[in-house]
């Protein structure tokens, strides 16, 4: 056994010389917190510009004076339109403008439907704040000015309200925010897959390519421990790369004005991440044993190159998924390795009661998966496809 | 020592090694002569354990290669024909490394390895990482990493291939070193002339079998030719393998 540790000493100083693969994987592993920071920096902006008044371009404000006055009533800042308001809407100009057309006092006075018009880019993800806060208050003013007709004609308003919609929203402040968080297992695992790669291609297709793998295995011990003494040496790379993301998402909440972009506090603290880093170490051991059995029989480092790193893509795809539907921690989730953890580290992160009964069980089945994984990639070792390729 | 009986291998439809057997004792150079794809190869990585035989049987020090392969592996060198290096690594961790997979640790390997390196004389590369080394310099640490465990049974597969004048003349005055220390030495070659030069037993392989065996002397008298040329061309029936 002790000859498993020679061949694990071995393979991390020959990876750790290899200064351009790992530093390469390094930067792969800040790749996450960085998008996620910039996005978080992006769409705060919009957030942010929805608590702020509401500037409303309107053509021919003259003929509806009470409209303006109850737009701004409730704060919103009445602008003259630009000469062409669909032309500056579709430029970008402007997010939204009201055209009241001429006849509009003679409909309204007359107790007809007076129509305006709002024009805007629905497309536009960015202007759907101003949107549908104008629209909404237009809205607004047309039922309450309804409801006062019907009063005057001694209909009670209720007649109207055959039902009232009482909204119950159980989103917490934080769960906007939590869109945002519900990526990270997703770059979690790609950024594990990734970090053992290098290391599990260039002891194995690596060694066939350079022809060391030959002489390697006439050395006195079992091929098997060969293969587990390469996959276990890949570990401490993946489990790096993990750290160094982690310790950047925990950097992005730490120093992003996270509270004032989103107008909430991210619970992420030590406490969280550490559970967190735990919860993925089983991944870190399972990657390991699927690129083990995977570089075992590709037959050139540049074949095992293709698709290698992307191997951690499949698992962490649900994880993308995640971040728009939400999946309850059922115990089938759990069994699936990689689904659920990832399901696991959003609860970690919404700061939902989680189960330890959850926790264990999602560990074991990833980790006899590994197992089995590494059986596989043993008996591979024994054979002598192998040393052929 | 080292046994064979009945030795065979195939691949697919292909019969690469048909029921070889001969012997190669300790303080004797033995050769495996014979031409490009005749199988001297294939026998060669039976007998280091790498493939396993379809039938027949070897025994290395009374080792079978089958039943014992860990213990086999204990008692050989083996030079292969893949001899890579890792770059990263110097010569002497290139070296290290084997002899810490034989077991080997502490003050006894970093002695053997600084005996190798002189021995050798590759003093001047010994810190260096192997990453550029010549073909000769990369022989050199292959040769170390070989017999970092001064294994008793030496198994060199075509050692002179590919080496300029002077080393080839290294390698040969290496082979007979080994004969000296009372070593079994075990060599692949396809060239008569450096086979006639070293060995003591000539192993000659055709077409997957054994088509002579002895001593050059037995040879002339098996084959009738007053020439040793001329014994093996009778013997693999063809002439390839005497004009280099």
């Amino acid at each position: 056994m002790k000859k498993i540790w020679v061949i694990i000493q071995k393979e991390v100083l020959d990876n750790l010389r290899d200064t351009r693969s790992w530093t390469t994987g390094v930067f792969w592993a800040l790749f996450g917190p960085l998008i996620l920071g910039g996005m978080i920096m992006l769409l705060g902006n919009t957030i942010r510009e929805g608590t702020e008044a509401l500037v409303l371009p309107v053509a021919g404000a003259e003929h509806a004076p009470n409209l303006i006055a109850f737009l701004e009533q409730q704060d919103v800042v009445i602008k003259p339109a630009p000469e062409d308001p669909q032309a500056a809407v579709i430029a970008g100009d402007i997010n939204v403008a009201l055209i009241i057309p001429v006849g509009y006092g003679e409909n309204f006075s007359g107790g007809e439907t007076a129509s305006v018009q709002l024009v805007f880019d629905s497309t536009r993800q960015s202007a759907m704040m101003d949107i549908s806060r104008a629209y909404d208050l237009l809205e607004g003013y047309g039922s309450y000015i309804g409801l006062l007709r019907l009063s005057l004609r001694g209909v009670s308003p209720e007649v109207l309200h055959v039902i009232q919609v009482e909204e119950v929203d159980t989103a917490t402040p934080q769960s906007q925010a939590l869109i945002f968080l519900s990526m990270l297992p997703y770059f979690i695992i790609f950024v594990i897959f990734n970090g053992a790669s290098p290391v599990i291609t260039d002891a194995t297709a690596g060694e066939r390519e350079r022809g060391s793998l030959e002489p390697l295995l006439i050395n006195p011990l079992p091929r098997g421990w060969v293969a587990i003494g390469k996959m276990i040496s890949a570990m401490p790379f993946a489990t790096f790369n993990l750290l160094i993301t982690l310790v950047g998402f925990a950097a992005i909440f730490r120093f992003l004005p996270i509270e004032k972009l989103l107008g909430v506090q991210i619970g992420l603290d030590i406490g969280a991440l550490t559970s967190v880093f735990l919860i993925c170490l089983p991944i870190v051991i399972l990657a390991c044993a699927i690129q083990t059995l995977i570089a075992s029989f590709s037959k050139t480092t540049k074949e095992a190159g293709t698709y290698l790193p992307f191997i951690g893509l499949i698992p962490s795809l649900p994880g993308l998924a995640l971040a728009f539907l939400p999946v309850k921690s059922d115990l089938w989730t759990m069994l699936i390795p990689t689904f659920g953890q990832q399901i696991l580290i959003n609860q970690f992160l919404r700061t939902e009661p989680i189960s330890g009964m959850n926790i264990l069980i999602s560990a074991v089945v990833t980790i006899l998966l590994s197992v089995v994984i590494t059986f596989i990639a043993i008996k591979l070792y024994e054979g002598e496809r192998i040393i052929m390729g | 020592m080292i046994e064979v009986q009945g030795l065979s291998k195939s691949f697919g439809k292909v019969q690469a090694v048909k029921g070889v057997s001969f012997s190669a004792r300790d303080g004797q150079i033995t050769g495996l002569l014979g031409p490009n794809g005749a199988g001297k190869s294939t026998t060669l990585r039976m007998l280091y354990t790498l493939l396993k035989p379809d039938d027949g049987s070897a025994q290395i020090d009374g080792f079978d290669v089958r039943q014992n392969p860990i213990e086999v592996q204990k008692r050989i060198g083996v030079l292969a024909d893949a001899r890579g290096l890792y770059p990263r690594l110097t010569s002497r961790e290139n070296i290290r490394y084997y002899g810490r997979l034989h077991g080997m640790e502490g003050e006894a390997l970093e002695k053997q390895i600084s005996s190798l390196v002189t021995l050798l004389d590759m003093q001047s590369i010994a810190d260096r990482k192997t990453e550029g080394f010549s073909t000769g310099e990369k022989l050199k640490v292959a040769i170390a990493r070989t017999l970092v465990h001064n294994p008793q049974n030496v198994l060199l597969d075509e050692p002179t291939n590919g080496l300029d004048v002077m080393s080839t003349r290294a390698m040969r005055q290496f082979v007979l070193r080994l004969r000296e220390e009372g070593k079994c030495v075990l060599f692949t070659s396809q060239v008569m002339q450096e086979v006639a030069a070293l060995c003591d037993q000539i192993v000659i392989i055709s077409q997957g079998s054994v088509s002579a065996n002895g001593s050059p002397d037995d040879l002339r008298k098996q084959t009738g030719k007053e020439n040793l040329e001329d014994a093996f061309v009778a013997a693999i029936g063809s002439e390839e393998g005497l004009m280099q």
